[in-house]
């Protein structure tokens, strides 16, 4: 008998926003194994960034039931949501969230010292390997107003990496990025999806959240597509180049 | 124009029955409001209350810096611009009522007086108001900018209590830092009402005169100012980061919380001073 899931959907609707309540996405079936690595696509304000955080468990789901490593999300309150957030990283869109008032290196060694107890010297040690894989040492003392946005998604990764996760959430890393930056992203998905030694060598659970598939077509090993509400299944990319609907077109992009 | 319509002055319109309603909605809607920011604000109140005592001694080693980091920037750079408001506010306002005691041979009321004005009244609202206007103001700015760019979501996303981490700091220091400022208040305005009876060559002692104060003092007195002090700090702290944190804030909304949270703090000063009123009328 194989693991159990480390993310389950069953019915599932999310919230088109913290307020609102209505649900952009409804009716999701969907269950993520160890170690895959899942590319979920949608065009802009589909929905693709509130589904993302609601698997996370950083948003409730409007209904339905949503499992992480087998738990259920909304029945777990305080300490406990707080310790499964622990095993999930997450990489918001944008330019990544960082904290302005820190450094690039405060930022990235945060979760190590508020749940490790680290000190400064201690976590910056710690994190000096994920830095060096990560290419960011010379902007460790850096503010994050003084970085370009492909560094800042860098250093929101490195943060997002910092306590080895066990599920890695990446909402929509490449938008906007350049074709050699795309290819650095592409390499690093494929890395731990395979196992780096960050992440002692196993494989992390990856779910990639884009607006354009193509990029990620080679690395990821199921696709998703978000549709008008729909969250429909893909299969691999080769079901995902067979299929000729127009939404599947209009997400899959130009040739790399 | 007829040169006699011209010169008569012009009159003046009475407010149309459109305008008084406008008004009276305008006032409705603010004690809306109001009623609906108390019981929220002390619903967030007990949360950080909460999250204080069950995160006590947690995470040390980013919560201590922050927290001493909180402490400097609240208090501790500001006293010495409190030592010279108190020393101004000591000769104008202190000095010239102990020059007008002695005039009319009223000395033996300075003591009181100095305790009723300095210390009970004047040193603990104006050691709050400063804090507000210095500080206070400035976070709410960053904490509404920091909440607008979704730094509070980050922090879930990494497992960090944002009350724990944002708010408990704030609210400690704001405390703590009305707490110290209002005593160096005290003791500059004292200082600064004695230079100036001293220079105008009244006949007072430096002795006789905290003689004066210390025998109008009562041991209550001590309790009851750094209770007071203690609320207005808190006050403060809970205020500013319920609306820079407590609720989804866009960039442009952060400048109307900075003026809600003035007016709100101002308010809830004056409403603490005035509990405290019956209380040394008492003593």
């Amino acid at each position: 008998m194989g693991s159990p899931p480390i993310l389950e959907m069953n019915s599932v609707e999310i919230a088109d926003s913290r307020l609102s309540g209505h649900g952009s996405v409804r009716g999701v079936e969907w269950s993520v194994a160890a170690g895959e690595c899942w590319v979920v696509a949608g065009v802009q304000g589909s929905g693709v960034s509130a589904f993302l955080e609601t698997a996370a468990g950083l948003r409730p789901a409007t209904s339905g039931m949503l499992q992480l490593f087998g738990s259920p999300v909304m029945a777990l309150h305080g300490d406990t949501v707080s310790k499964i957030r622990e095993r999930v990283g997450f990489l918001f869109s944008g330019s990544g969230r960082l904290f302005g008032s820190l450094t690039a290196i405060e930022n990235i060694t945060l979760p190590l010292r508020y749940h490790c107890g680290l000190s400064m010297e201690a976590a910056v040690e710690e994190v000096r390997p994920l830095m060096e894989w990560l290419e960011l040492q010379s902007v460790a003392g850096a503010a994050p107003s003084r970085l370009g946005r492909g560094m800042r998604l860098r250093v929101a990764l490195a943060r997002a990496l910092a306590l080895r996760p066990k599920l890695l959430v990446l909402d929509d890393p490449v938008a906007g990025l350049d074709s050699g930056q795309i290819r650095w992203w592409r390499s690093i998905v494929t890395s731990l999806s395979t196992g780096v030694p960050w992440l002692n060598g196993l494989p992390a659970t990856v779910i990639v959240g884009t607006e354009v598939l193509r990029p990620f077509l080679s690395v990821g090993h199921r696709f998703a597509l978000i549709d008008r509400g729909a969250f429909k299944l893909l299969g691999d990319s080769g079901g995902v180049l067979a299929l000729a609907e127009e939404p599947v077109r209009e997400v899959l992009g130009e040739a790399f | 124009m007829d040169p006699v319509r011209a010169s008569l002055p012009v009159p003046v319109p009475l407010p149309t029955p459109t305008v008084v309603a406008a008004l009276l909605e305008s006032c409705a809607q603010r004690i809306r409001e109001v009623t609906q920011t108390v019981p929220r604000l002390l619903a967030f109140t007990l949360i950080t209350l909460g999250t204080l005592l069950t995160k006590a001694g947690h995470a040390r080693g980013v919560m201590y810096p922050l927290l001493t980091q909180q402490l400097f920037r609240t208090g501790a750079r500001l006293v010495p611009m409190i030592c010279l408001l108190g020393l101004m506010l000591g000769l104008v306002v202190v000095g010239q009522s102990i020059a007008l005691l002695q005039k009319y041979g009223a000395a033996n009321l300075t003591g009181i007086l100095l305790v009723t004005v300095v210390i009970r009244e004047l040193s603990p609202l104006i050691a709050a108001l400063t804090v507000l206007a210095r500080v206070g103001t400035a976070s709410v700015v960053e904490l509404g900018t920091a909440r607008s760019q979704g730094e509070v979501e980050a922090l879930e996303s990494i497992g960090v209590d944002p009350i724990h981490y944002l708010v408990v700091p704030r609210v400690i220091a704001f405390t703590v830092s009305v707490m110290a400022l209002a005593v160096y208040l005290v003791l500059t305005t004292l200082l600064g009402g004695y230079v100036f009876a001293f220079t105008r060559g009244l006949p007072l002692t430096f002795t006789q005169y905290l003689g004066h104060v210390a025998g109008s003092l009562v041991w209550l007195d001590f309790p009851l100012l750094a209770l007071k002090t203690g609320l207005f700090g808190a006050l403060i702290g809970m205020v500013i980061c319920y609306q820079g944190l407590a609720q989804p804030i866009r960039l442009e909304e952060v400048g109307a919380a900075t003026t809600r949270t003035v007016t709100l703090c101002g308010i809830g000063c004056l409403l603490i001073d005035a509990v405290f009123v019956p209380l040394y009328l008492v003593l």
